[in-house]
């Protein structure tokens, strides 16, 4: 458990509800392990469970059951957020403070000299691109400037795991790019970062393992590669031929699309691929590509969460 | 040293949002108003001015505590500031503590203007400094103190309409606590008289905090007043900080 970033065990979460009306199961016996040194995707529906998941994580709600390891620390004690950074979803921070105060701030809670929070508030000023206005108000911040700064403070303490709660929703393109940029960069540091996004593009480009959370249960976990390649939906095979070959292929048993001398063939079944093989061989055919096609992560979410 | 972090922040943002420093323009235009209502009353003016500035300073002192005290923690949950915060090394009695400390620091200064003011009317009137009326003063402030930590706990598990009633009630009903006990000592076989008894007992007795009629009048205090205020009050204070504590430590933050 210790070369574990997060171990949950049966973590579940029951909302009380309003007078007279039932209780709400967010969160439903969660087990769910991330490594250390992994980016790790977090992905669902609106009301799947994800913000629960992490607000339990970061200590702002208390389980109805279960356990919570961080770092291999059982998360009971403040103390175990020390080496922890976590951004909401659309943090919001003291507005009548500049972002360099509101940092400053933050680093005094863990404690750093005066030396040290200084140092490290201008290079994470610097980092987010926001040392030109570290000195206006966060009141006269944009969405995309809060977002910067809200990831500057999770940095503050140069955490080893990262928790980030749809940290790209309410950025544009630029601005998301640099995000995803800054994350990798973050991992090749060895941090953990572990992420909730309803962004499937996000995820499928920087995450190294997504879980899928749906209705308060986790349904599928696992590498993106593996993830994706146990969904196989076809395999194109290009070959070419000489032209008076042509003929010899058959068209009637295989999809083809000829352009020239340039065949194209559409397997649905990749156990066909052998026997294409051969036949290309027989018609004399020079075999240029074989590509499976594998299932988008958004189409392997759509099929997992529309069960 | 976090409890002093989140305090000085909480100080810094009254400073920067101009809470005290509209309050203090009310609070201290109310004060000089007793000079021209000082004159009205004909060889009283000097016992009007000291009795209008301290009640002043005590009603003014009970509307920050009421609505700024509700808003503390509340605030920091709608504007879901809190969850970066909470999210730190830092234990949630910490947090709400700090919040407390920083908001009874801005109404320390504001007491301390409050005061100067006063003294400087009762100078301007009467040709000397009366320092006589410190005394009501430190139990003022204590008595704020009480209704801030009366108020931050109400919050802490009520939506901020009721938490203002109920602080008020407190409020009220510790003013009315001798009445409370001389009631249920004349009439001691009513059928609630146990429902009585209990709010007499776990109310605070805010007349041990008054001595503003005391000073303004010069009557004959009783032994040990001030120091059986102090005493009195900040014991009570630390017991409703403590339940407030507790309590904020089981919340959740949806």
């Amino acid at each position: 458990m210790a070369d574990l970033a997060i171990h949950t065990e049966n973590l579940t979460k029951v909302y009380r509800g309003d007078l007279g009306k039932r209780p709400i199961v967010a969160l439903d016996g969660l087990n769910c392990d991330v490594e250390r040194g992994e980016v790790f995707a977090f992905i669902g529906p609106n009301g799947a469970g994800k913000t629960t998941t992490i607000k339990l994580l970061t200590r702002l709600l208390r389980p109805t059951n279960g356990r919570i390891f961080i770092l291999g620390v059982e998360n009971k004690s403040h103390n175990s957020m020390e080496r922890v950074g976590y951004l909401p979803e659309l943090p919001n921070m003291y507005g009548y403070l500049s972002g360099r105060e509101f940092l400053d701030f933050i680093a005094r809670i863990f404690k750093l000299d005066f030396k040290e929070r200084k140092r490290r508030v201008s290079q994470l000023l610097e980092r987010v691109g926001l040392e030109k206005s570290s000195d206006v108000a966060i009141r006269n911040y944009s969405r995309g400037m809060l977002q910067r700064l809200g990831l500057a403070q999770a940095l503050i303490n140069d955490p080893e795991l990262l928790i980030l709660d749809e940290p790209m929703s309410g950025l544009d393109p630029i601005g998301r790019k640099d995000f995803r940029d800054l994350i990798l960069q973050l991992r090749d540091q060895g941090k953990t970062i572990f992420f909730s996004s309803h962004i499937l593009s996000d995820a499928e480009m920087i995450a190294d393992r997504v879980g899928i959370l749906n209705k308060g249960r986790l349904i599928n976990i696992g590498k993106l590669d593996d993830l994706t390649s146990s969904h196989i939906t076809s395999v194109d095979v290009t070959f070419r031929v000489e032209s008076d070959a042509l003929s010899r292929v058959d068209t009637k048993k295989y999809k083809t699309v000829i352009r020239d001398q340039n065949v194209m063939v559409r397997l649905n079944d990749s156990k066909e691929v052998n026997e294409l093989v051969k036949s290309i061989e027989r018609w004399g055919g020079q075999i240029i590509s074989v590509i499976p096609q594998r299932k988008s992560l958004e189409e392997i979410f759509m099929t997992e969460v529309g069960r | 040293m976090r409890v002093c972090t989140v305090a000085l922040n909480t100080f810094k943002e009254s400073i920067r949002n101009r809470v005290l420093l509209n309050i203090l323009i009310f609070a201290v235009g109310l004060i000089l108003l007793s000079l021209v209502i000082g004159d009205w009353s004909i060889y009283q003016q000097v016992k009007v001015i000291k009795d209008f500035g301290l009640s002043a300073m005590s009603i003014f002192g009970l509307l920050i505590a009421i609505f700024i005290g509700i808003r503390l923690v509340v605030q920091e949950l709608e504007q879901r500031t809190i969850y970066i915060i909470a999210s730190k090394p830092i234990r949630r009695w910490e947090i709400v503590i700090g919040k407390y400390l920083g908001l009874s620091l801005t109404l320390a200064v504001n007491v301390i203007i409050m005061t100067l003011v006063l003294l400087c009317t009762n100078y301007i009137t009467e040709g000397i400094i009366d320092f006589g009326l410190l005394p009501a003063v430190v139990l003022i402030y204590i008595e704020i103190l009480l209704i801030v930590g009366f108020s931050l706990f109400f919050s802490s598990f009520a939506a901020p309409t009721l938490s203002a009633v109920l602080t008020l009630a407190v409020f009220v009903i510790g003013h009315l606590s001798g009445f409370l006990r001389d009631y249920i000592e004349v009439y001691p076989d009513r059928g609630y008289h146990w429902l009585l008894k209990i709010i007499y007992y776990i109310a605070p007795n805010l007349e041990a905090l008054n001595l503003k009629m005391a000073v303004v009048e010069n009557l004959k205090q009783p032994p040990h007043a001030l120091l059986y205020g102090i005493v009195y009050g900040t014991a009570y204070l630390l017991v409703v900080l403590i339940v407030t504590a507790a309590v904020f430590h089981r919340r959740d933050l949806k």
